[in-house]
């Protein structure tokens, strides 16, 4: 043997070419004996082996039963009696036949199997990811998807069941009618069902949670480019979240997780377990303390401004790793809020503050109207002055408040116990100081020192906007999403949001209802009288503010969003809160460019001057109004919740735009219905899909992004699946038209002209919201249903592009004009059969950017403002009649719009339009959109210059002339896409 | 037969070949040459015979003269083809000289005492509750740090760690979601397992709770078929997947990613055996007949790593052996040869 260690020398080459062997102490290596050297090439030489007989290592592993049983044949062996791995503790069955423990948990065992018993697709159970007081959550395989999925298994008591089913109903709502395209960081809801007397409601799986993530990072502070990151896309869950008046009632770390596998990490807001209807807050003991508002914590009434409060809270926690507030009792935690808020040091921000009545904004505890009012008020304040004073919650009278916060020793007199006080993390007590003295990272260059610490002071002005003891006060999402904090603009002063808050742009999204029954028919509602409405809430709406901040280019977008409509089906029917429509439109002119036009016959048009922004608002609420709940729609709910809960209360609406804070009178739109969205999700195979087609088909009217869907299709080139599908349907169907509408709108938003065609149309209509809806739900019974369905069953562009959603999301921040255009005249140029594809990115590009828009002001020069004005007309359509005729007018608008950056006069504009309607009647007029807007242009001449690539003309212009497919939609669009794919 | 084209080029002194009259499978090394049988090393052969009777032999190699000898009283019959056979590693002082322990796994671990000319069943150990019930058993490894310990794996999905003194079992892990496939120990209380689930998990007998995946085949459920701890740098372990070409060579302390896959086989691979005396010498057999020595290197080149050296049987390599007692030689199984070859 000694000699086996030196024997290396005679090593052929094979073996030095492997490197040095670094530090082993004996240096072996193989001699050449019997073994060769290896020569891959003599191998290729020889022929493949084919090995008919399975290695006898797999017939003793994988397959030793089979083995066994040739050996034996009298050998069983049953996976049954495998030791069951309890994923459940206790694992005793002590209730329901045994299948629960004493805890009513249903037992788990690795691989034990959950079936939804309706659709008999399996869920089999992996491990445990958590469990709490609603019961566990279980990691699960599903065969039929080859995917994971969460689920969460409720425990088997009533509480518990009810409570469940209101998330599933919330979470459904968010999911099909908010935020069909998975845009706004909610997590997303596959399916529910009963299984073994315990509710299952599936989940897309996610991974860690911020509070294990800062904890991985040992409580130190995220980076303030994550926190920034982070803080948009909780804040576009949160404007979601408004927008549907849902309040979340959790938010914490522990609330938001990672998703898996995603470049740039992305969140979702989960656990809707505590959620409830901004209008129907029953409880009153919520959140998790150091997450609480000060308004819950005394007893106050509460809205969707508590998680705003949290979100404060949880932005503060990323930054610097520990809680803001680590309340040990909720004395301690009102104790710190004051200590922490209370006291503003200037000096510190003394160079922020310049604006007078800056101390105002921070004030150091609850206001006193709050105080007044609220149940615990006595628990931790003492009256000690007047309160007549009082107006507005603006107390300060000599800079005092009528209460004071009692101190430890009054507390424990009137408790008769002493208060938890926890200990402290910060050596500085105010907010300012906490954050501004907060370790820098190790080795950070000087230069990276100053910039952080301004973006630190953006960070303290955002905080104090999020953690404000004033809840009228208190920034919604959408000011917040506002704040240079988020949007990453320098921060020069104190962040003034407008003093409003419009709804966020969620709002933009038309949301359709994928129910056949529910939702399209929003647009109904767009009376002529509605744009003077909007208008005047336009100008006295707070949007205009924001004009300022807004780059000047940008949009106004202003608009009012929304329009917030309650669905008088929710009711009945699980979730279907507000579906529908909100619609405004912005126009952010921009420049010379972009007009409004709007319709009616000009009359009411408001914009006239061509740089105003105007908006035009539309609304669109549709269906709700009028119509009776009952209507057919409805799916029965298989779960049996009861509908009241849901119910919202009609004074809900909030809605819009022009009403500034307040729920305007108008109750848009509620929807009336939305098939229970229970029901529906057992059948969705959609909702794997990052969009589900089924939306997205519905869901044109849906903002941009919808619009994307729409414009894939429209794309297509020839025909128009869609299109075609629309028109048809056009008669009866309000919702296609509007989706039309929609794509109208995109386009528009572009040139912002356009949207005049589809308002003549409207005049006819009845004035009034309500009628305009009524009739909408006239129309829409019978014929809309399987229309509808038609343009579900569309794809959306998404699912096979693989750019398409990831773009998406990545585009957000970076899509800025030229980009836009830039891709977009890319689709344009390339021939026909790409062009469809081009266009799809178009549209993507679009509808990144028209969201953008809204959120941060960046993108300005594009100006798009969602349009959701768009949609208006298709609301009136129903009415009208003419459907048709009008879809035809809204397509060729958009053309128009896009390449109309336009200088062309409104009237113009909609003269052209009127004429292309003409000429496009027919399933053609799809095409005609995309087509004829560049020829025509081309040959006015009259394009702006930005626009020029469009126009280029061939193969357009060859469209043009064969603008009728006749070809049946539904294949087309597939062909399409297909090809697309 | 095929025999003589193949094994025309070897040199008969670098190589040994033991014909058995049935197909051999299972194959174990003494761990300790006896020193009372003229430095003879035992070698036990399992037959794979498609049947409920199947034979272990032992026969002892004499390296001064490169041949075997057999004894027709060291051989007994087993109960289905032996999935595993292994000798109590490490016998510094054995109780009687000439006597060696054997384990061997099938439908249960059985444990046999190899005499100077006789072999005695020692034991049956079987943790079934029920006799109806049998999971049969995958493989099994001896602590060589403890050889009081035998860990088996089976297709129930449990690990079952034997106390062999006592014929008690220490603890019974449900290791993986799916049949195990292998087991190895790395230390006296820490065993690493592979399985159908397509992972690699180690597991502390300190913390029974809980176990740390360090590898997932990239195809979910592509079963895992057999794993080899580096016994030179327990940082270092090999497995190879079902089907596949792939030696699979993982470091335990980057889970996940496999610090190299050694993929020159033509067909799949059946064995693997780390080198007893070097930390980076692996060697793998496979279906397409090689034994293919590999070298890590340091650093992998882009276009794999190639192995050192090979050796082709005459047909499908199913067993590989490199024993610590003899580290100079490399036993290989292929059909009804058991071969012995100089390295």
């Amino acid at each position: 043997m000694d000699e086996v260690g030196p024997s290396n020398q005679g090593e052929p080459e094979g073996a030095s070419e492997l490197g040095s062997e670094e530090g082993s102490k004996v240096r072996w290596r193989p001699r050449q004996l019997v073994f060769g050297a290896y020569s891959p090439r003599n191998e290729a030489d020889r022929k493949l082996r084919v090995v008919v007989r399975r290695p006898l290592v797999a017939r003793l592993t994988k397959d030793i039963i089979e083995t066994y049983q040739i050996c034996n044949p009298q050998f069983k062996y049953s996976e049954e009696l495998n030791p069951k791995r309890f994923l459940t503790s206790p694992s005793v069955g002590v209730l329901n036949d045994g299948y629960d423990n004493v805890n009513s948990d249903l037992i788990l065992t690795v691989n034990f199997v959950l079936t939804n018993l309706e659709t008999q697709r399996r869920y089999i159970v992996k491990d445990v990811l958590g469990h709490g007081t609603f019961g566990q959550v279980a990691k699960c395989w599903v065969p039929e998807t080859s995917s994971f999925v969460a689920v969460k298994i409720i425990k088997n008591q009533p509480a518990y069941y009810q409570q469940a089913l209101v998330e599933v109903s919330i979470l459904t709502t968010l999911n099909k009618k908010y935020d069909p395209e998975d845009k706004h960081h909610i997590v997303r809801i596959y399916d529910y069902f009963v299984y073994q007397r315990h509710l299952c409601i599936c989940f897309e799986l996610l991974d860690t949670n911020l509070y294990e993530l800062i904890k991985i990072n040992h409580f130190r502070g995220l980076s303030l480019s994550i926190v920034q990151l982070f803080s948009k896309q909780i804040l576009r869950g949160l404007a979601l979240l408004k927008d549907a008046g849902i309040i979340h009632c959790d938010l914490k770390p522990e609330n938001i997780l990672l998703c898996t596998s995603v470049k740039p990490a992305e969140i979702k807001i989960i656990d809707f377990g505590s959620a409830c209807m901004e209008d129907r807050t029953v409880y009153s003991y919520i959140q998790s303390r150091y997450y609480r508002s000060p308004e819950v914590l005394l007893g106050y009434q509460y809205t969707t401004a508590i998680d705003m409060w949290s979100f404060g809270c949880i932005v503060a926690e990323l930054f610097l790793g520990l809680p803001l507030f680590p309340g040990a009792s909720e004395f301690d935690l009102l104790r710190r809020m004051i200590e922490i808020l209370g006291s503003f040091d200037r000096t510190i921000a003394g160079q922020v503050v310049v604006v007078s009545k800056w101390e105002k904004l921070y004030r150091g505890q609850p206001p006193d109207y709050v105080l007044k009012e609220a149940k615990n008020t006595s628990k931790f304040f003492k009256c000690i002055g007047s309160i007549h004073n009082t107006e507005n919650g603006e107390v300060f009278i000599a800079g005092r408040s009528a209460y004071q916060a009692l101190t430890e020793e009054e507390y424990e007199g009137r408790e008769l116990k002493k208060p938890l006080i926890g200990k402290e993390y910060f050596n500085h007590k105010n907010l300012e100081a906490i954050v501004t003295n907060y370790p820098y990272r190790k080795n950070l260059p000087k230069e990276d020192i100053i910039k952080e610490s301004q973006i630190r002071l953006a960070l303290i002005d955002f905080l104090r906007g999020l953690v404000e003891f004033d809840p009228a006060k208190r920034w919604s999402p959408f000011q917040a999403s506002k704040h240079p904090f988020v949007t990453g603009e320098p921060f020069t002063c104190p962040y003034r949001p407008p003093p409003e808050t419009p709804r966020l742009p969620v709002a933009q999204n038309i949301k359709v209802d994928h129910h056949p029954g529910g939702g399209h028919w929003f647009a109904a509602g767009l009376s002529p009288n509605i744009p003077n409405r909007n208008r005047v809430a336009f100008h006295n709406s707070p949007h205009f503010p924001m004009v300022p901040y807004g780059h000047a280019n940008s949009y106004g977008s202003i608009g009012s969003y929304g329009s917030y409509n309650d669905n008088a089906g929710l009711g009945s029917s699980y979730g279907s809160y507000g579906d529908s429509s909100n619609m405004f439109a912005y126009y952010s002119p921009v420049g010379p460019s972009a007009m409004n036009v709007h319709s009616q016959g000009g009359a009411s048009m408001l914009g006239s001057s061509p740089d105003a922004r105007r908006r035009v608002m539309q609304y669109s609420h549709g269906n709700g109004l009028g119509v009776s709940p009952s209507a057919g729609n409805f799916a029965p709910l298989p779960l049996g919740t009861s509908p009241s809960q849901f119910t919202p209360p009609s004074s809900y609406g909030q809605v819009s735009g022009g009403s500034p804070g307040h729920y305007g009178p108008t109750s848009p739109a509620r929807n009336s219905c939305q098939g229970s969205p229970l029901s529906k999700m057992a059948a969705a195979g959609q909702f794997n899909r990052r969009k589900s087609w089924g939306y997205s088909g519905s869901s044109q009217s849906q903002e941009s992004s919808s619009s994307s869907n729409w414009q894939g299709q429209v794309s297509d080139g020839t025909t128009s699946s869609q299109a075609e599908a629309n028109s048809q349907v056009g008669s009866g169907l309000p919702c296609h038209i509007q989706s039309n509408s929609n794509t109208a709108n995109w386009k528009q938003q572009r040139g912002g002209i356009g949207m005049a065609t589809g308002y003549p149309v409207i005049q006819n209509i009845p004035n009034s919201l309500g009628l305009g809806s009524n009739v909408q739900l006239q129309h829409g019974t019978g014929a809309a249903q399987d229309k509808t369905e038609a343009s579900m069953s569309l794809p959306d562009p998404g699912d096979w592009d693989p750019n398409y959603s990831d773009e998406l999301l990545l585009q957000e921040d970076g899509s800025d004009e030229s980009c836009i255009t830039a891709e977009f005249n890319r689709g344009m140029h390339i021939g026909s059969a790409d062009s469809s594809v081009g266009v799809g990115r178009f549209n993507r590009a679009l509808t990144t950017s028209s969201n953008l828009s809204i959120q941060s002001r960046q993108n300005g020069p594009v100006g798009f403002s969602h349009i959701e004005v768009g949609s208006p007309p298709s609301a009136n359509d129903p009415h009208a009649g003419y459907p048709r005729f009008i879809s035809k007018h809204s397509h060729f608008m958009p053309h128009m719009t896009q390449n109309s950056p336009s200088r062309l006069g409104q009237q113009p504009v909609q003269r052209f339009n009127h004429g292309r309607s003409t000429v496009a009647r027919g399933s053609e007029w799809n095409h005609m959109k995309v087509q004829l807007p560049p020829s025509s242009f081309s040959s006015g001449g009259q394009r702006s210059p930005g626009n020029s690539s469009f126009s280029n003309g061939m193969p357009w212009g060859r469209r043009t002339s064969h603008p009728v497919a006749n070809i049946p939609p539904a294949s087309r669009g597939r062909k399409d896409y297909g090809r697309i794919a | 037969m095929e025999n003589s084209t193949q094994e025309s080029h070897l040199r008969s002194d670098n190589s040994v070949t033991y014909e058995s009259p049935y197909p051999v499978y299972a194959m174990a090394l003494s761990s300790v040459p006896s020193r009372t049988s003229l430095n003879h090393q035992r070698i036990a052969l399992g037959s794979f015979i498609e049947d409920y009777a199947n034979r272990v032999d032992i026969i002892s190699f004499d390296p001064e003269t490169l041949s075997f000898k057999t004894h027709p009283s060291l051989s007994f019959d087993h109960p289905y083809p032996p999935t595993k056979l292994m000798f109590q590693p490490n016998r510094k002082s054995p109780s009687s000289p000439s006597s060696d322990l054997l384990a061997s796994s099938g439908d249960y671990l059985r444990l046999w005492e190899v005499r100077e000319s006789s072999i005695e069943p020692l034991s049956v150990l079987n943790n079934s509750k029920t006799s109806e019930f049998c999971a049969p058993l995958t493989s099994f490894d001896w602590n060589d740090v403890d050889p009081k310990r035998i860990g088996t794996s089976s297709i129930d999905t449990t690990c079952t760690i034997w106390d062999i003194e006592k014929g008690v079992v220490e603890t019974q892990l449900i290791a993986h979601d799916k049949e195990v496939y292998d087991i190895a120990w790395g230390e006296a209380r820490v065993f690493a397992s592979v399985s159908a689930d397509g992972s690699v998990r180690i597991f502390d007998l300190r913390d029974k709770e809980h176990s740390t995946i360090i590898y997932e085949s990239p195809q979910p459920d592509t079963p895992l078929l057999r794993l080899a701890w580096n016994k030179q740098d327990l940082r270092y372990m090999a497995t190879i997947l079902m089907d596949s070409n792939k030696v699979v060579i993982l470091d335990i302390r980057s889970p996940t990613m496999p610090v190299a896959e050694l993929e020159r086989h033509r067909a799949s691979v059946n064995a693997i055996a780390w080198a007893p005396q070097s930390c980076r010498h692996i060697c793998s057999a496979g279906d397409d007949t090689q034994a293919l020595i590999w070298e890590l290197p340091t650093v992998a080149g882009p276009n794999g790593i190639d192995p050192l050296s090979m050796y082709s049987a005459g047909s499908e390599i199913n067993q590989l052996q490199w024993s610590a007692a003899q580290p100079d030689w490399i036993a290989i199984a292929f059909s009804n040869k058991m071969q012995l070859l100089k390295v």
